[in-house]
């Protein structure tokens, strides 16, 4: 996220209906909001599809964005409902579990495991979803409990207790791995 | 304690060695275009009238409520009133009919509480005023103001009450 681009001129941008405030609202938000559709969708393509109706909707409320007290939190709550949308239609078709797609990869040239990426996305997409987004968004997008739980409007204490029983869940499940 | 800090820091290291896909050049032409387009599709929406439609469609929505709750309140009214009228002409004249029909204990008993004769009842009335009348015309023949001895311990001015006296 970036986080040199103060809120209050992202919301004087959305107010006075300045076009380039989807540059800016890109910017900032689109890595972090990719990330974070792809560990919850577990599929890259659903990713982009979401990421995509995610910033229409920003467009459509961008004058409520202007008022946002909290823009980060806000944004995060349009992009987690519109994934809670797409994971309830495909429900009937599909599981998560099912979805047999790369969302993470390993950089070439290192020595790991041919299936290091297969075996991690595994491991992740067994835990349960609300464990899976607050591990991924701390150890991949380097985000402090206190920023986990702003964006997803959730108590530190109940941010740091899902990372735990999600560490230990993805302790056993990489057992012979990690050793 | 420390030792879990360090597994789950060993499981961090080992975990960033895969990374998550970053969004391509591509997406971003992609969604940004849409983004842009829808921009300039819809018209700004002036924050004045957000709250303004809020307040219409509460209000229609509060019209409509009571609308339909006249309605029913009508309806299930209607079907109540034909109901009773029909009950109140058929009331039954003889009260002794009554049991035919189920009462709670509690209203059998106020029923038949309330048939006992009462007080004030014609026969009564009518007795106490031949026997005013007697006392007047003894009184007027004989001259005197002597009031005349009362009978069985009672005073010949009260009514004499139907089955009051039944047990000498």
């Amino acid at each position: 996220m970036d986080k040199k681009l103060p809120d209050n001129m992202l919301q004087a941008a959305l107010a006075r209906d300045d076009p380039a405030a989807v540059e800016l609202i890109w910017a900032r938000y689109a890595g972090d909001l990719f990330a974070y559709l792809q560990v919850v969708l577990c599929s890259r393509h659903d990713a982009e599809d979401v990421l995509q109706t995610v910033f229409v909707k920003i467009v459509q409320k961008r004058h409520r964005l202007a008022k946002a007290r909290c823009l980060d939190a806000y944004v995060y709550r349009i992009a987690r409902n519109e994934a809670f949308r797409l994971i309830g239609r495909r429900k009937k078709g599909r599981t998560i579990e099912a979805v047999n797609e790369s969302w993470l990869i390993v950089p070439e040239g290192r020595q790991e495991p041919d299936d290091l990426a297969e075996q991690l996305q595994a491991a992740l997409a067994n835990l349960p979803q609300p464990q899976r987004e607050v591990i991924v968004m701390k150890i991949y997008k380097q985000k402090t409990f206190l920023e986990i739980s702003g964006l997803l409007g959730l108590s530190q204490n109940t941010v740091a207790s899902r990372y735990r029983y999600g560490m230990e869940k993805l302790r056993t499940l990489l057992e012979n791995l990690i050793l | 304690m420390n030792d879990k800090d360090t597994q789950n820091e060993q499981l961090e290291r080992f975990m960033r060695k895969a990374h998550l896909h970053k969004p391509s050049d591509e997406l971003k032409k992609r969604i940004t275009a849409e983004a842009a387009k829808t921009w300039n599709q819809i018209s700004p929406e002036l924050s004045w009238q957000i709250p303004i439609r809020r307040l219409f469609v509460s209000a229609a929505a509060a019209v409509f409520v009571i609308w339909l709750a006249n309605c029913s309140s009508d309806y299930a009214l209607a079907q109540w009133q034909s109901g009773g009228l029909e009950v109140a002409h058929q009331q039954p004249s003889d009260l002794d009919a009554l049991p035919e029909i189920h009462y709670s204990p509690l209203a059998r008993h106020l029923l038949s509480t309330g048939r006992k004769p009462s007080i004030t009842d014609a026969s009564a009335l009518r007795s106490y005023a031949e026997t005013v009348r007697r006392i007047l015309d003894e009184a007027q023949q004989n001259g005197v103001s002597k009031p005349p001895a009362p009978v069985e311990g009672r005073s010949l001015l009260l009514p004499k009450q139907p089955g009051f006296n039944s047990y000498s």
